[in-house]
């Protein structure tokens, strides 16, 4: 008896284990989901605060729409196609039916990204630009396998004389189909559905390749929020997706379990349970899908009612605009506008090259313009739209004829510097010194306590800097000097990382990391809006820096050009630019908007340096592929030591 | 004779390259009972399908009424078909199932409702109409299925091994009820079986069929007691057929000794096949017999023993007899003139399929 227990206590331990092991990701991020910190570590109690921001944001309604529109056009979709593709299947004789089979099984093993490439280069090789229909009909395409995989097996299971007795009674071919076939295999198609809806759901990766100018899923959106660090809506948002498919699964996968009956009535009994079961199931889902399909017809219904003939394509970094800053723009001028994100400069690049997608306002990087320019992507700006220009301090005009000579295809956006931000508290305790220059990063005291970034030039930057040379330079003596520091300097460094530079500062992981200016001014804010015990200040190293300006272009293939200058300069405007400046914290090169400011902010010396101090700084030149090549070499070199 | 009501006319069919009819010709009277018989894959459902519309015939032409309905789809033709499997309609009740057809045709509900009581009565089934197939039996669902054919009001009924599935004592309950149910409607029956007493038992003319072709046709008596040749005979009943040799008219040698028969018109000393039923031989004392032989082996069925007695020849005797003879005893055999059947040899196998005896 008592071995008995002891034997059942390791299996329910074991089983215990194994679902913690499943599951423990999915309950932390729900947890999370309640936290009222951003943080992902710290508990500050229970919020629905995330829920409700979800709920108000609409990039994430817009997605969310996106998504059930598509799942629910494409799982209908395949579901017919699947379907009548089955009942052709089914009646083939062996040999062809195998092969039927064994080619509608290919792309359900043939990996997702493989899939996702291949449709899009059809698309662009057809010359279907990438849009909501693209995502729609590569969703058509996955799902249909799963249709006809889960219709099949009904289809064989169903008697083929019910067919030829309801022909036999008088039925027709459709009518005997629809009357007899059809409610026989109904289970079929509709798990079919289901799993069509979930699998649509789910998909990230071909979606991700075939989705154009305005078009983010779900998952797409969640990927590129998450990849730029910590907005808890995103864990409500998946939580909510999680809970979801479950329920879907469960209604899907869960009927009575059939008994044996031995008796007539017992039969009849199990029988006439699992028929109420059906019906339930099906109300529910009915009902499900009535809703989907209300919301979804509802919002559409909404958008083309607001729609207009004018558009506008907008290409942006993410989090890089007050949305309200769009509508506004949209309510004034009549102009519809498509938004879409992008992470870095090289993800944006052959977007536009490839022209598959064809925007009409860009904001990238200042090397990244000089060679979108000189590969002749982008289109002279007509100035004389722009009367708002004015309001642009001239000396970052001046600045921008590093990678723009001439002034004629960039108006400055955002600038900022390259520094330290460094945690007060650590650096007291540990009894540091106070980091001012670059060259304070090999100081062995701070071993373990450097965060680097983790892109080529802005690592290079550095170690240039702290030498002396220009981070421009092309000459490989320097090059390969500033390689065996930053070698020298890897035992230092705690990790290297982009945007968990945030998170680890917020956490007081390390006491101090290289950042971008502009993520400076939003992490004091975090730090006192949490009430931490500890405050985060920020130093432009002696050395000079990077001086880097992100300014809007008009791609060459732009459809959309007058209205391009039109957002461009509605966002010169002095409210418009003060009300960006507030959301997104970068150093605004509108001088009128700056005059708008709070006296504290304007002479915070972080945010809007002195131009002398900078008089060391330089703007990040394109140095064409080949020194491209030779950096990325020798980061690798440091990288793989 | 009245023209035909359902006319074969030089049918064939094949599938995948293998002939299934060949250029078969059947003609059946109204309101008679019509059963093919014949071992699977002689042909006998491909023929029903082809009346019922499920298959076009390759050749040939099929008559109803004297209309031409060949190339008519299934649910034109004024006939209904019961399957052998049931093919009830899982997802829909008794009454339902058996209102399908009646639906399709728009009748009224209360016509509907009316025919759904007489048939269920006709069928012995009263107040299931709420019932799921599921839950029915067997016997039951076939019932139910006759009953959701005859409700149309058919002027045929075709019958594809309807008591197949059945197990012995349903099948004989049931081969009474589908009598009764014939003489109630008044129409005809096609009815398809392998089973030979179930032929027997219902039909008013048997077709036997062979490899695609009619071996013969006619009353079960005359099948069962004047089969044409040995197929049949051997195929309806037991029986025992041995080689023999026509001295002259009504006089026929079997294994050196002679019989006294009543057939005539097959020459003189002509090799002949000779069936004789095992229950038309009598065992008599040696010295009374024609031929005599050795009891080799006894069973005891029931309503006769049944025996094996083995002539000097080597060839072993199938009789049935009420009178038991211990194994090992000397009898003689005695046979009837008339319990004697003389067939012509075939003179090839493609003939023995064909069943040529003119």
């Amino acid at each position: 008896m008592k071995r008995y227990r002891l034997k059942q206590f390791f299996q329910d331990f074991y089983l215990v284990l194994v679902i913690l092991f499943l599951y423990a990701p999915i309950v932390t991020m729900i947890v999370l989901s309640f936290n009222d910190t951003k943080s992902r570590t710290l508990w500050g109690g229970f919020t629905l605060r995330w829920y409700a921001d979800m709920l108000q944001d609409t990039a994430i309604m817009n997605a969310l729409h996106n998504t059930l529109l598509i799942a629910l056009l494409s799982a209908l979709a395949a579901t017919v196609i699947g379907t009548a593709a089955a009942i052709g299947i089914n009646s083939m004789k062996k040999l062809p039916r195998s092969i039927v089979m064994g080619v509608n099984n290919i792309p359900m093993l043939n990996s997702d990204i493989v899939t996702g490439i291949s449709l899009m280069l059809a698309f662009i090789a057809f010359g279907i630009s990438l849009g909501f229909k693209t995502v729609l009909i590569a969703h058509i395409t996955f799902n249909v396998p799963y249709v006809l995989l889960s219709v099949l097996p009904k289809l064989r299971q169903t008697s083929r004389y019910t067919y030829e007795a309801a022909l036999d009674l008088g039925a027709g071919p459709l009518q005997a189909f629809f009357k007899v076939v059809f409610p026989d295999i109904l289970p079929g198609v509709l798990s079919g559905f289901l799993m069509a809806f979930t699998m649509s759901l789910d998909d990230f990766i071909i979606t991700h390749f075939t989705r154009g100018a305005g078009i983010d899923t779900l998952s797409t959106l969640i990927y590129s929020e998450v990849r730029r660090g910590i907005n808890p809506s995103m864990y409500a948002l998946s939580a909510i997706i999680f809970l979801t498919v479950l329920a879907l699964l469960i209604l899907t996968n869960f009927s009575p379990e059939e008994k044996k009956g031995k008796t007539a009535a017992g039969i009849e009994a199990a029988a006439r349970k699992r028929r109420r079961f059906a019906r339930i199931r099906g109300g529910i889902l009915a009902a499900a899908s009535f809703s989907i399909f209300a919301v979804v017809s509802l919002s559409t219904w909404n958008r083309y009612a607001a729609s207009h003939s004018d558009e506008l394509y907008v290409y942006n970094w993410g989090e890089y605009i007050d949305e309200s800053v769009i509508t506004q723009f949209e309510e004034e001028t009549g102009i519809h506008v498509t938004y879409d994100l992008f992470e870095t400069n090289e993800e944006m690049y052959p977007v536009i090259e490839a022209g598959a997608v064809r925007y009409d306002a860009v904001c990238p990087s200042d090397y990244m313009i000089q060679r979108m320019a000189e590969n002749g992507l982008l289109a002279e700006i007509n100035f004389d739209n722009l009367p708002n220009l004015k309001h642009i301090d001239p000396v970052y005009l001046e600045m921008s004829r590093e990678f723009d000579p001439e002034n004629r295809y960039s108006v400055p956006y955002t600038w900022g510097t390259v520094g330290i931000l460094y945690n007060t508290k650590l650096i007291e305790e540990k009894n540091l010194p106070v980091p001012r220059r670059w060259s304070d990063l090999w100081n062995p005291a701070y071993a373990g306590e450097i965060l680097m970034q983790d892109s080529v030039r802005d690592a290079f930057m550095v170690a240039l800097k702290s030498l002396g040379y220009s981070m421009n330079t092309e000459d490989m003596r320097e090059l390969t000097e500033a390689r065996d520091l930053l070698i020298a300097q890897k035992p230092l460094v705690q990790a290297y990382v982009i945007d968990q530079v945030r998170d680890k500062m917020i956490g007081g992981e390390a006491a101090l990391g290289v950042i971008y200016s502009g993520e400076m001014l939003y992490l004091q804010e975090e730090v006192a809006s949490q009430n931490l015990d500890f405050t985060l200040e920020y130093v432009i190293p002696e050395e000079g820096t990077n001086l880097w300006i992100d300014s809007w272009v008009i791609p060459a293939n732009a459809r959309n050009k007058e209205n391009a200058e039109k957002w461009i300069d509605f966002l010169c405007r002095p409210d418009i630019a003060l009300k960006n400046f507030e959301y997104i914290t970068y150093a605004t090169p509108n001088r009128a908007a700056k005059a708008l400011l709070d006296e504290s902010l304007q002479n915070n010396k972080a945010i809007f340096p002195d131009m002398e101090s900078l008089a060391q700084s330089e703007v990040y030149r394109y140095l064409g592929d080949e020194t491209d090549a030779v950096y990325n070499s020798l980061w690798k070199e440091v990288k793989s030591r | 004779m009245s023209q035909p009501f359902i006319d074969l006319q030089h049918i064939s069919k094949s599938f995948d390259g293998t002939l299934v009819l060949d250029d078969l010709c059947l003609s059946v009277k109204e309101n008679s009972f019509v059963t093919l018989l014949g071992p699977s894959g002689c042909g006998k459902t491909t023929t029903l399908r082809i009346i019922g519309g499920f298959e076009t015939p390759d050749a040939g032409r099929v008559i109803f009424d004297g209309e031409d309905i060949t190339r008519l789809p299934p649910n034109k033709r004024q006939l209904n078909t019961v399957f052998q499997k049931y093919a009830l309609f899982p997802h829909m009740s008794i009454a339902d199932n058996i209102a399908f057809g009646l639906r399709i045709r728009r009748k009224p509900k209360s016509y509907i409702d009316d025919k759904i009581r007489y048939a269920l009565r006709l069928v012995n089934l009263e107040g299931f109409e709420h019932r799921t197939v599921d839950s029915l039996s067997g016997g039951q669902q076939q019932r139910i299925a006759i009953a959701r054919a005859i409700v149309n009001e058919p002027r045929v009924l075709l019958l594809d091994e309807p008591l197949g599935a059945l197990d012995l004592k349903l099948r004989q309950d049931m081969q009474y009820e589908l009598i009764r149910l014939k003489n109630e409607l008044g129409i005809t029956f096609i009815y398809v079986t392998h089973d030979q007493e179930e032929a027997l038992t219902m039909s008013d003319t048997i077709v036997v069929m062979n490899q695609g072709y009619i071996q013969q046709m006619g009353t079960p008596e005359q099948i069962y007691n004047e089969p044409e040749n040995a197929f049949v005979a051997d195929f309806i009943g037991e029986s025992n057929i041995l080689d023999g040799l026509m001295i002259r008219d009504e006089l026929v040698e079997i294994a050196g000794a002679r019989f006294a028969c009543v057939d005539k018109g097959f020459g003189t000393n002509r090799p002949v096949d000779v069936v004789i039923r095992p229950e038309d031989i009598d065992l008599v004392k040696p010295e009374e017999g024609t031929l005599t032989g050795v009891v080799t082996h006894l069973i005891f069925k029931g309503v006769h023993y049944e025996m094996e007695v083995t002539t000097p020849d080597g060839f072993e005797w199938l009789v049935h007899s009420t009178d038991l003879s211990p194994v090992g005893e000397r009898v003689g055999i005695r046979v009837d003139p008339f319990d004697i059947q003389i067939m012509n040899k075939p003179a090839s196998e493609d003939e023995e399929a064909v069943g040529v005896n003119e």
